[in-house]
């Protein structure tokens, strides 16, 4: 079959960098699924429950540093990412920078003991080990509830955010194209189905859904661990390739900054009303279809030197017979270079002839524009089409350094991680791989899409696919189209490895935490395998299902979600694992004080900023920093005001018998 | 913190993972503490700039110089002293072996204790 798909690959690819994701996706997703069927052969010799859910705790560095990575790598890392270093420029140095401690946070600041402790108790969820370290069924409930209520949101949003991704790569595919419309027509009598936003992503959903659910929920951790492991090797490899080809079109680093120093943000349409009027200078006997993405030049303003460049942002049409249109949305470049460059390369790009242009009506950028913001896209805080303040200001920038290390080191989904491993060289060996993987991804990025800036100026307006867009265009430019699978392949890797190990986190809540530890102790290991596979397969179809009409906000979803358990789990854990004088009600204090103060503040936003989303900003910090320091205030007030644990449960968790050492 | 058991004392000790651990995590928080007192500043005194003029933007290896020694530099450095902390200064420490299971015997001992109770309370 490899063979097959091998000698057909060039051919494929030759038609273009669209078909060349296609089949990319298609080899992808084959090889997930043999690494799960491999991953299920193992369920079949180890102790089932701890092998399906925690892969027997025998991480080696590469399986251990590639899962871990890749899991904390979501989407957003090739989609949304990208997109901000685009539309805001150098300034995402900053917003990433905490990426340099992240690993050793992350993995060295709890890795060793909670795995020890996960150990010593027996534990196999992050649930189980808050229980048990307590030796408290009513907190182990509470973290349950907690972990349910926020994954379930964060795995519908990635659900989302895997959907769109897909089908953003796969547009213009035309066998996709014609597949969404037969898909379109088969379940036009479904209620639930019917409703989906476009037939593209209910398509997308349920291929992405579907392989992802499958996979999962046939091979457990292990399948999970070792897509993960092929997933990171994909994402760096793209980002490798793709660093000298993007610096090299660019003429340079030294010119790519120089050329951003000079650039100022383009003119954008406001959605609700504005944009220009065009006017054909003869009208058509066809309908004239004008699709985003098409360039519209026509003389300078009277007075000025510079041409006129606008870029269609949302497609149109003028009727048959017809001269003229209003408020088509567009963007207008406004520096003379990018303009300069754009009229240079007319013959390769799509431009929209015989047209004149009138009653512009286009926003300024927030900040960026202004003579006294000069250089905005190569200093801080970075241009913004909506605050006066910037990207980011001093006190956000502050704030993203606690979000990526302090609340990374918070998330479940990495604390299941931890407990994983094999043994401490594994750790020591694995945090030293995930930095310098950090570092050939991260920094890179913003290089590479510094230099997209030059090489594909006006993106502004569909920047979420600027990474596979990217990739086509750097790989036609020297004439190797095919090698864009790989690069686009990214993307995929990221979200599936991201989606997969939530969906294992949330089913192991059910099974273990809620099954198993509250309801029937004595289940048998049939019972408990029959029902591993099932919660998984079950929890999968019902977030794919709610996706079909998701939630809106999908970033402000992911991190609501990633903040709030940071905010409820972060202190229990540390005050847990290093504290011997913390107890039950110390931690519970800490839980519930960190998510309802979080929570409230996301709530105050509502009244406040109109919008639960807007959360409200007390010094102008994120909720995630005023989460994490009331929940550590209160679970060591709490602690402090109620009685010590028993000495029993401190000496099995902080002792050993002499004898042992 | 200075919480110990009171009973059999001397035939125990405090478990050297956890105080390597705790060692660790302390030297882990400094270095993040670093990371933010150098990137953060450095960033906002030399990249906050107002009407830069671009053609004198300083650049050291085509990046802009705030961001090279605001963030490349210092991220070097991390990368440096993340490997020399884990390949020679975190201890190596057994971690034990799993007690797989051992919550949940000790779980179904508590409850049938505590049905044995209730019996002999009721009979």
């Amino acid at each position: 079959m490899n063979l097959l798909i091998n000698t057909k690959l060039p051919v494929i690819f030759a038609e273009g960098g669209s078909d060349a994701a296609l089949v990319s996706f298609l080899i992808y997703t084959a090889a997930v699924f043999v690494l799960a069927a491999m991953s299920n052969r193992l369920l079949k010799s180890k102790s089932f429950l701890s092998e399906y859910f925690l892969g027997s705790r025998g991480l080696g560095v590469w399986a251990f540093a590639l899962t871990f990575a890749a899991t904390s790598s979501s989407g957003g890392s090739f989609t949304g990412f990208p997109s901000k270093i685009y539309t805001h420029g150098w300034i995402l140095a900053l917003w990433i920078g905490s990426y340099m401690v992240v690993p050793i946070c992350t993995m060295g600041f709890i890795g060793k003991r909670l795995n020890q402790v996960a150990r010593r108790s027996g534990s196999i969820t992050v649930p189980d080990v808050i229980r048990d370290r307590f030796h408290s069924p009513l907190l182990g409930l509470m973290a349950v509830s907690l972990i349910v209520f926020f994954m379930s949101f964060n795995l519908v949003a990635q659900f989302k955010a895997g959907s769109l991704i897909l089908q953003t790569l796969l547009e213009g595919v035309s066998v996709f194209e014609s597949t969404a419309d037969g898909l379109a027509q088969a379940v036009a009598g479904i209620p639930l189905l019917s409703t989906a936003e476009s037939p593209e992503y209910l398509l997308c959903l349920l291929v992405f859904g579907i392989a992802v659910i499958l996979y999962t929920t046939y091979g457990g951790f292990h399948a999970v661990v070792w897509t993960d492991v092929m997933q990171g090797i994909v994402m760096v490899l793209g980002v490798i390739i793709m660093l000298p080809l993007a610096i090299s079109q660019a003429g340079g680093l030294e010119n790519t900054t120089r050329l951003m120093a000079k650039m100022t943000p383009p003119r954008v349409s406001a959605p609700d009303k504005g944009g220009i009027t065009l006017t054909l200078n003869k009208p058509r006997e066809e309908i004239l279809r004008i699709d985003t993405g098409t360039w519209i030049t026509d003389e300078p303003i009277p007075g000025q030197k510079v041409p006129l460049l606008f870029r269609v942002t949302k497609s149109t049409i003028i009727p048959a017979g017809k001269t003229s249109i209003n408020e088509v949305k567009v963007l207008q470049l406004t520096t003379l270079e990018d303009i300069q460059r754009i009229l240079g390369r007319r013959e390769s790009e799509k431009f929209l002839d015989d047209v004149s242009v009138s009653n512009i009506d286009l926003k300024a950028y927030a900040y960026g524009e202004e003579g006294s913001q000069q250089g905005a896209y190569v200093s801080g805080p970075g241009p913004s089409p909506s605050s006066s303040n910037g990207f980011l200001p001093f006190s956000l920038a502050i704030s993203f350094f606690f979000m990526w290390a302090i609340s990374g080191t918070g998330q479940p989904a990495n604390m299941v991680r931890l407990m994983a491993f094999r043994d401490t060289k594994t750790l020591q060996r694995s945090i030293c791989t995930v930095a310098i993987y950090y570092t050939l991804i991260y920094f890179p990025l913003v290089i590479i899409f510094c230099c997209a800036r030059v090489l594909l100026p006006g993106m502004e307006g569909e920047s979420d696919s600027i990474m596979p867009k990217m990739a086509v265009f750097l790989t036609e430019n020297i004439g190797m189209g095919w090698l864009a699978g790989l690069l686009v392949a990214a993307p995929f890797a990221a979200v599936m490895s991201t989606v997969d190990s939530f969906l294992l986190l949330i089913s192991s809540a059910w099974v273990r935490d809620v099954y198993q530890r509250n309801i029937n102790p004595k289940a048998s290991e049939k019972t408990m395998k029959l029902l591993s596979y099932l919660a998984t397969f079950v929890v999968g179809t019902a977030a794919m299902l709610v996706a079909v009409n998701p939630p809106k906000f999908l970033q402000d979803i992911i991190v609501y979600v990633g903040s709030g358990l940071a905010a409820s789990f972060l202190a229990p854990i540390v005050y847990g694992l290093y504290w011997r004088r913390v107890n039950a009600a110390g931690a519970m204090g800490a839980m519930i004080g960190g998510f309802s103060v979080h929570l409230a503040m996301y709530v105050t936003g509502y009244f406040v900023n109109g919008s639960f989303f807007r959360p409200y900003q007390l010094f102008n910090f994120d909720p995630i920093i005023i989460g994490l320091f009331v929940s550590f205030i209160s679970g060591f007030v709490v602690t402090k005001l109620t009685a010590p644990p028993s000495d029993e449960l401190v000496q099995k968790y902080f002792y050993i018998n002499k004898a042992n050492s | 913190m200075s919480t110990a058991p009171s009973n059999d004392t001397e035939s125990m000790e405090v478990d050297p993972v956890f105080l390597n651990s705790k060692r660790e995590a302390w030297i882990i928080l400094g270095l993040w503490v670093a990371a933010i007192l150098w990137s953060v500043p450095y960033c906002y005194m030399n990249g906050f700039q107002s009407g830069m003029n671009a053609e004198t933007i300083e650049t050291t290896l085509g990046i802009p110089s705030w961001v090279f020694w605001g963030i490349a530099f210092p991220w070097f450095v991390a990368d440096i002293f993340t490997i020399w902390f884990c390949l020679f200064y975190m201890k190596e420490d057994d971690l034990g072996v799993a007690h797989e299971g051992e919550d949940l015997a000790e779980e179904i001992a508590e409850m049938q204790a505590k049905d044995a109770t209730a019996g002999g309370n009721e009979s």
